[in-house]
């Protein structure tokens, strides 16, 4: 299949799944007992305010008719307004979603710097002394929860050893939170952890696997030396599982950030969401999802895409 | 390509000596030797053949002399390539010598390759492991390799990735990366075994070439007689991890002196040929005139649809009656498979009809269909893979009876599966077993006494023996000809192995591309084939007899050559 007609496919594909995404999240909300218009007025208002509430808002109509309104208007950029914070929710998003996104993305290049190599180091030092400390670690990284281990680095880097501040930058820019890079440090460690422990398994897994491939023999045979086989040939072959693991694990990623967010105070999507659900913040909360919803879609379409350019079997419809 | 190296200039001793080489592996359940005093020398220009059944050690032996054993076998005794002592030695002293002064050539070209690394690229690295030689000069080198082991239009294949390649020319990248540097030395570890007739009979012609040309000597790891007679000088023959006997390959091949050596070489089914000259004996074509036990009438099989569909099968007709076996051969993609597989009912055909025991298969519903299966009996390829792990072996070959004849009491299952291992000459007691416990050969009489446990009247056998040692393999087929004899099921015999199918079945079908190409009677048609292809074929299949061989391998040169002559004038 030629390239472009691949790309058109998935494409397509993709808008497929958000829209099936909306409706899910759309249906799975308006069942919440209590709806928006007690979330809002809260637990004194009368049954004529709510009626009222609900006639303003629309919230009376038939659930699809709500549902095809509000599509129509996500097809005019129009998220519709936040109950609570009074402010167009496409704004909200937008003033946000590159803080999140930079945070997701540095726990994401921290963790996959580091877990690579580790999980090499791991394989090729197989059941050595190395190979099990790192284990463990990784187990125990994975099994702490994200809000624990932040509370941990914390006490132990803010607190006890006043080297970073406990407290992300605040600000509404990009450029106000890169103010102060020593800041971000706790955040993306917090956020890069798990993602560590996790994929240096998989790269471990995968490097174990190639290197008793037989083109690993082959090579040997023809005197390539072990450290230019693992570089040459086995890094790339361990690699596309561990991509296409990458693009899944895009929607962890967003659902580490909204806990790390909240812990350090951290101006971004998560925080939104955070507040949105406590206050029953429907037109945010869809928002934010259908963000999310379209983050990983993306990110897998795109890891589809890396693997077939790294692998041409891929291309060929052979693998 | 240079000269300078001096590796492959002739010195006076044998390029590789073993001597006293023994193998230790190193297991859970203690230490085990794989190889016990082997010594053994080859020399510069010459062929040792190390012939032996699986598990004999000749492939262990080969890794040991590249220095390339797995982590947990030893090497104990010597081993010297060109004058250096390899086991004990240091990595870097071994990196030196491999792919420089010897090199590799494996069995499974499909996986011998990075897939994701360009086919010149690869050649190149091994060029640049030992050479001082720019990325752009050992790409042109590479592209020389390419050339140099028959690859049509070098340049552009060079930037090929293995899959777009097929077996045969992926084992021949295999072999221009072995002889990059010029090696002294030729280790081949059953370097055919993975590929077609036809197309081994081109890569053992290229090797004997390369061989020549630079005085190389070769160490040829096979189990196959044919390929010795084809290849080797000297043959050195393994038993259980030892050295039973060597010598000159018309010696040990035509008057073996081991008991071992005699009871392996009577065992190979031996291709009869037609002598030159002699007119074609009448062919006995008789049909049995009775309705066949299954027919297929001019069947279409298509996979897929639009730009990508494949046509597997092509206005095939064949039948099978009641006590006959028809052997169905050619070569990979040929298509026999599929055809067994539409036999089987488990394909339904594009067009055309399928019959079995009178009943036209396209106007069955399931449940009838269902009940025409239980008079079929399965045996596929893989030992291995065609028993469920998880069952004892009398479980396995219960499962029929459970699904077919489900009113049968526990205890007559018990007493069915008791008496049909007597009949694949099974002791009793292995029912409580697991598969994993059982030899290869024990296995396969596993699946045919599960094929037969319903007394079937098809026996579909699907290479049954492929995988199977030469000694085994006769076993097996005994116990099936034998309980046709007795019980008289039609037998459809899928197989490569034309001197098989020759000694094995009375008629056979011969196909190629999805169509069938010819059929008949097997002696007249594999004796005297009326086309070229099966002439091909059979012209493509080593004997074992190194001086029958060479007079058939100068004949199909010949023909070859004509036929290239011809197309071309």
């Amino acid at each position: 299949m030629s390239t472009s007609s691949y790309l058109i496919r998935r494409v397509l594909q993709a808008v497929v799944v958000i829209v099936i995404v909306t409706i899910v999240v759309f249906g799975l909300l308006h069942a919440l007992p209590g709806g928006p218009a007690r979330g809002i007025l809260g637990p004194q208002a009368t049954a004529q305010q709510i009626a009222s509430f609900n006639h303003e808002q629309g919230l009376d109509k038939p659930l699809p008719v709500q549902y095809f309104y509000y599509l129509n208007q996500l097809l005019h950029g129009d998220l519709g307004s936040s109950y609570t914070l009074n402010e167009p929710v496409s704004q909200l998003i937008s003033e946000r979603l590159a803080k999140t996104l930079v945070l997701t993305a540095l726990s994401a290049i921290v963790g996959l710097v580091l877990a690579i190599p580790l999980g090499m180091w791991q394989a090729v030092r197989r059941n050595k002394p190395v190979d099990y400390v790192i284990t463990t670690l990784s187990f125990i990284a994975y099994s702490t929860p994200v809000y624990f281990l932040g509370l941990i680095l914390v006490l132990v880097f803010s607190q006890a050893l006043p080297w970073f501040p406990s407290q992300a930058p605040q600000g509404d820019t990009l450029a106000q939170v890169f103010s102060d890079p020593l800041a971000l440090v706790l955040p993306v460690v917090a956020g890069a952890a798990s993602m560590i422990a996790v994929f240096s398994r998989y790269m471990r897994a995968a490097t174990l696997e190639n290197l008793s491939e037989d083109y690993v023999r082959t090579a040997r045979a023809g005197g390539s030396r072990s450290r230019s086989i693992l570089w040459r040939h086995v890094f790339r072959n361990s690699l596309t599982p561990v991509i296409a693991m990458l693009g899944y694990y895009v929607p962890v990623l967003f659902g580490g950030a909204l806990v790390v967010e909240q812990l350090f105070n951290y101006p971004g999507m998560g925080l939104l969401f955070w507040t949105a659900a406590q206050s029953s913040d429907y037109p945010v909360l869809l928002g934010c999802v259908l963000v999310i919803a379209i983050a990983t879609v993306v990110g897998t379409l795109l890891a589809d895409i890396v693997q077939r350019i790294i692998d041409p079997r891929v291309k060929a419809g052979r693998a | 390509m240079t000269a300078t190296q001096g590796t492959a200039a002739p010195s006076a001793g044998p390029i590789l000596e073993l001597d006293d080489l023994g193998v230790i592996f190193t297991t859970e359940t203690g230490e085990v030797p794989a190889v016990r005093g082997v010594s053994l020398h080859v020399s510069p220009g010459e062929t040792l053949a190390l012939v032996g059944e699986s598990g004999s050690g000749k492939s262990t032996i080969a890794l040991a002399a590249m220095g390339l054993l797995a982590g947990n076998a030893r090497a104990t005794g010597c081993a010297t390539i060109a004058g250096t002592q390899v086991v004990g030695a240091h990595e870097a002293d071994l990196v030196a010598l491999r792919g420089r002064t010897v090199s590799m050539v494996f069995q499974e070209p499909a996986t011998a390759l990075d897939p994701l690394t360009r086919i010149g690229k690869q050649i190149a690295e091994v060029i640049r492991n030992h050479r001082e030689v720019s990325a752009k000069d050992a790409a042109t080198e590479a592209v020389e390799l390419l050339r140099r082991v028959g690859i049509p239009e070098p340049e552009m294949r060079a930037t090929a990735y293995p899959f777009q390649l097929s077996g045969g020319q992926r084992q021949r990248v295999v072999i221009a990366m072995a002889i990059a540097n010029e090696p002294a030395l030729l280790i081949a570890d059953e370097p055919t075994t993975a590929l077609d007739v036809t197309v081994q009979a081109e890569i053992l012609d290229l090797l004997r070439r390369l061989a020549v040309e630079t005085g190389t000597g070769v160490l040829l790891v096979t189990h196959n007689m044919g390929v010795v007679a084809d290849f080797a000088d000297r043959v050195a023959v393994m038993y259980h991890g030892e050295i039973v006997e060597t010598g000159a390959v018309e010696d040990v091949l035509l008057r073996p002196s081991h008991d071992y050596t005699k009871r392996l070489l009577a065992a190979v089914p031996r291709l009869s040929v037609a002598e030159a000259g002699r007119p074609a004996a009448p062919a006995a074509t008789t049909r049995p005139d009775t309705e066949p036990v299954v027919e297929l009438r001019d069947i279409s099989v298509v996979f897929g649809r639009g730009k990508g569909a494949v046509r597997a099968l092509d206005g095939v007709s064949l039948a099978v009656h009641a006590g006959e076996t028809l052997g169905l051969v050619g070569e990979s993609g040929s298509g026999k498979s599929t055809a067994s597989r539409v036999a089987l009912g488990l394909i339904p055909p594009t067009s055309g009809t399928v019959s079995l025991f009178g009943t036209d298969l396209a106007g069955t519903r399931s449940r009838a269909r269902r009940a025409l299966r239980a008079g079929i009996g399965v045996v596929l390829q893989d030992p291995v893979a065609s028993l469920d792990a998880r069952m004892t072996v009398g479980e396995c070959i219960a499962e029929p009876l459970r699904v077919h004849r489900r009113k049968l009491s526990a205890k007559d299952r018990q007493s069915k599966v008791a008496a049909v291992l007597d009949r694949v000459r099974l002791p009793r007691e292995l029912a409580r077993r697991a598969p994993r416990e059982l030899s290869g050969g024990q296995r396969q009489r596993v699946s045919l006494a599960r094929a037969l446990v319903l007394e079937p009247r098809l026996l579909v056998a699907d290479e049954p023996t492929s995988a199977l040692d030469v000694s085994v393999q006769e076993a097996v087929l005994d116990v099936i000809s034998e309980l046709q004899d007795e019980l008289g099921f039609a037998c459809l015999f899928v197989s490569h192995d034309l001197a098989v199918v020759q000694h094995f079945a009375q008629r056979v079908v011969v196909m190629r591309a999805g169509r069938v190409e010819e059929q008949g009677a097997t002696g007249a048609t594999l004796l005297h084939p009326e086309t070229d292809y099966t002439r091909r074929l059979l012209a493509a299949v080593p004997v074992p007899d190194p001086v029958i061989q060479r007079g058939r391998r100068a004949e199909r040169l010949a023909t070859l050559a004509a036929g290239r002559t011809g197309a071309q004038g």
